[in-house]
C-alpha cells in the first residue's frame, strides 16, 4: 500500500507529493537561477533583477580571454573525445571478446580512474608533467581529461557491444569480407549507439573538468571552467553566469541529441 | 561466443569444416588463442600504465621519500592537530553530506516510484539534467543564492523567520548544502532502482495481516530499501571524501577537507611529501570503502535472482 498511490490515505499522499515538489525544485533552482541572473542588469547580482540585458553576453564575446578560453575548451573536448573513443574500442573489443585469464582484473583497471579522487589523479598527472616541462600545454590538458573520460567510453562500448552477436559479423567473413571490412562494415554500424554515447560522456566529462584543468592550466593556456574559477576567487561579476549558462547550454545541448538518439535506436530495434 | 568456440575445438577436426573458407582464424595452438585479441588491449595499457599508473605510484611513493625516508610525514599528519583537524573535517562532512542527501533523496525516489509513469520519466529527467550540468556552474550559483544580500536570505527576511541576514557561505553550512545538492542524483538513481523492483503485494500483505501504515514504512518498506540505500549512501560518502572544487568555494578555511589540503600542501608550500601522504590516505579511504561497496551488490534480496 506504500507503493499503490490509491491505497495510501490522501493526508499521506499530499505529504510525499509536496515534499518531492519542493525537492525537485531545489535540483532546478540553481540551474534556472544563474541563467536567469546572466540576463538580469544588476552588477551585484541583485534578485529578481531591476532589468533585462545582454551587457554581460556582450562583455564575455568581446573579452578576447573568454573567448580564447572557451575556445581551448571546445578544441580540449574534441580532441578527447576523439582519443577516448580511439583507445576505448579497442579496449572494449579485447575485453568483451577476449577468453585470456585476468580479463575482471583488468576491466577494474581501466574503470579504476573513475574511484581514485580527481584531486589525486590531479597532483599525480601534475607531478609528472611538472618534471616533463608539459604544464600549460594542450598536450597536458588532453591526456589528463583521456584519462578520466576513457571509463565512461569503454564502458558504454562494452554495454553496446555485449548485445551484438558476433555470429553476424562471421557471417560476413563467410560471405567473403576480411575480418577487419567486417568489424568496419558489420559491428561498428551495429554498436554505434554504445559509440555515441561514450563519445558524448567524454566530451560532457572534459567540458566541465575543473580539478584536473586547474592543475594543468598555465596563465597563456586555460578552459573556461578554468578561467571561471580564476575570476570567481576574485569577485561574482555577472560574466561568469554567462559562461555558466553556456556551460549549461551545451550540456544540455549534448543531453536531448543524447536522448534524441536512444528514442531512435528504440524505434528502430 | 560461437565462433570462439569452434575455434576451441579448433585441431584436425574442426580444420575439415572450415577449410573452404579464408581467413577465420588460422589453426594456431589454443594458448596462443586463448589470448587472441588481447593485442587490442595495448594502446590502453600503456596510455594508462605511463599517464595514470605510474604518476600515480610514484605520487604515493614520495609520501614515504620526501623529505627523508620514513614515515615522518604519516606522523605529522595525525600528530599536528591543524592535520588531525583536517582528517576530522573530511569525515564529518561527508558524513553530514550522506545524511542530507539521502534525507532528500529518499522521498524524491519513493515519488519517482509512485507516480504514473509520464511523470516519473519526467522527474528523473531533472534528476539526471542537474546532475549533467557543469558542476562548476551550479556552485556558482549557490554562492550567489547563498551569499549575505542573496536570494535565501532576503527570502527567509522577508516571511520573518530571521532578521538579520545569516552567514551561510565560507562556512560549514554552504559546504553541506552545496554538496548535498549535488549528491542527490547519486542517492536518487539506485535508490529508485530498488524501490522499483520491490512487489507492492509485500505492502498490502503486510497491512492485511494489521500492521498500521508506520509499522509498514520502518518494518517492511524501509528494509527492503536497504540495499538501495547503502549502496547509494556509500557511493556519496565515498565522492564526498573526494571532492575538492565545491568545497574549496563555499567553505572556509577553518573548514578544509582533505582533497583541499593535499592541493594546498602542493600549490602554495611545495611540500610534496606531506601532500603525498595526504594522499596515500585519501586513496586507501576510497578503495577500502569502495570495495565494501562492491562486497553489497550482489547481497541485493530484491536483485534479479529474487524478482518474480
Amino acid at each position: 500500500m506504500l507503493l499503490t498511490p490509491n491505497a495510501m490515505s490522501r493526508r499521506m499522499r499530499f505529504g510525499l507529493y509536496f515534499t518531492t515538489g519542493v525537492i525537485a525544485l531545489f535540483l532546478l533552482l540553481p540551474i534556472v537561477f544563474i541563467v536567469l541572473l546572466s540576463f538580469g542588469s544588476s552588477q551585484w547580482l541583485v534578485f529578481p533583477p531591476p532589468g533585462w540585458t545582454f551587457k554581460w553576453y556582450g562583455q564575455f564575446f568581446s573579452n578576447p580571454d573568454w573567448m580564447s578560453a572557451a575556445l581551448t575548451s571546445l578544441k580540449v573536448a574534441v580532441l578527447t573525445t576523439v582519443c577516448a573513443v580511439a583507445l576505448g574500442l579497442p579496449t572494449a573489443f579485447a575485453l568483451v571478446r577476449g577468453r585470456f585469464p585476468g580479463r575482471e582484473m583488468l576491466y577494474g583497471l581501466f574503470t579504476l580512474p573513475m574511484i581514485v579522487p580527481l584531486v589525486i589523479i590531479a597532483v599525480a598527472v601534475y607531478a609528472l608533467f611538472l618534471k616533463l616541462g608539459y604544464t600549460g600545454t594542450m598536450f597536458a590538458f588532453v591526456v589528463s581529461h583521456v584519462i578520466v573520460a576513457l571509463p565512461f567510453t569503454i564502458i558504454s562500448i562494452i554495454n553496446s557491444l555485449k548485445l551484438f552477436d558476433q555470429s553476424i559479423e562471421d557471417a560476413a567473413v563467410i560471405c567473403g569480407a576480411s575480418r577487419l571490412q567486417a568489424v568496419f562494415k558489420v559491428t561498428f554500424p551495429a554498436i554505434r549507439p554504445g559509440m555515441v554515447a561514450g563519445a558524448l560522456f567524454a566530451f560532457l566529462v572534459s567540458w566541465d573538468e575543473v580539478v584536473l584543468s586547474v592543475m594543468m592550466a598555465s596563465p597563456t593556456l586555460q578552459t573556461l571552467p578554468v578561467k571561471m574559477w580564476t575570476t570567481l576567487r576574485q569577485d561574482l561579476t555577472p560574466v561568469i553566469a554567462v559562461a555558466s549558462t553556456l556551460l549549461i547550454g551545451l550540456s544540455v545541448l549534448v543531453m536531448v541529441i543524447a536522448a534524441a538518439l536512444r528514442r531512435r535506436n528504440e524505434i528502430s530495434a | 561466443m560461437s565462433a570462439s568456440a569452434t575455434q576451441h575445438t579448433g585441431g584436425a577436426a574442426g580444420a575439415a569444416g572450415v577449410a573452404t573458407v579464408p581467413a577465420i582464424a588460422p589453426q594456431a595452438p589454443s594458448r596462443l588463442q586463448r589470448w587472441r585479441g588481447a593485442g587490442n588491449l595495448l594502446p590502453a595499457l600503456l596510455f594508462l600504465g605511463l599517464f595514470f599508473l605510474a604518476p600515480l605510484i610514484g605520487l604515493l611513493l614520495r609520501g614515504v621519500l620526501e623529505p627523508v625516508p620514513g614515515l615522518g610525514n604519516y606522523e605529522q599528519l595525525f600528530a599536528n592537530s591543524a592535520y588531525a583537524r583536517v582528517l576530522f573535517n573530511t569525515f564529518s562532512v561527508a558524513g553530514l553530506v550522506t545524511l542530507f542527501s539521502l534525507l532528500l533523496g529518499f522521498p524524491l525516489a519513493w515519488a519517482i516510484t509512485l507516480v504514473p509513469r509520464g511523470w516519473g520519466r519526467w522527474m528523473l529527467n531533472i534528476v539526471l539534467l542537474s546532475m549533467w550540468t557543469s558542476l562548476l556552474a551550479r556552485t556558482y550559483s549557490w554562492l550567489v543564492l547563498l551569499q549575505a544580500s542573496g536570494v535565501v536570505n532576503k527570502a527567509l527576511m522577508a516571511l520573518g523567520i530571521i532578521d538579520q541576514p545569516l552567514e551561510m557561505v565560507h562556512n560549514l553550512t554552504g559546504v553541506v548544502i552545496g554538496m548535498s545538492y549535488i549528491m542527490i542524483p547519486f542517492i536518487v538513481l539506485p535508490l529508485q532502482a530498488t524501490m522499483q523492483a520491490i512487489d507492492p503485494m509485500i505492502l498490502q500483505a503486510g497491512s492485511i495481516c494489521g500492521a498500521s501504515p508506520w509499522t509498514n514504512f520502518f518494518r517492511v518498506f524501509l528494509p527492503l530499501c536497504r540495499p538501495g540505500l547503502f549502496s547509494g549512501g556509500l557511493m556519496v560518502f565515498v565522492m564526498s571524501l573526494g571532492y575538492y572544487v565545491t568545497p574549496a568555494l563555499l567553505g572556509g578555511a577553518q573548514n578544509m577537507m582533505l582533497p583541499e589540503f593535499i592541493i594546498q600542501q602542493v600549490q602554495s608550500f611545495l611540500n610534496w611529501g606531506l601532500a603525498s601522504a595526504g594522499a596515500a590516505l585519501l586513496v586507501a579511504i576510497t578503495l577500502v570503502l569502495f570495495y565494501f561497496y562492491l562486497k553489497l551488490q550482489p547481497e541485493s534480496p530484491v536483485g534479479a535472482s529474487n524478482a518474480r
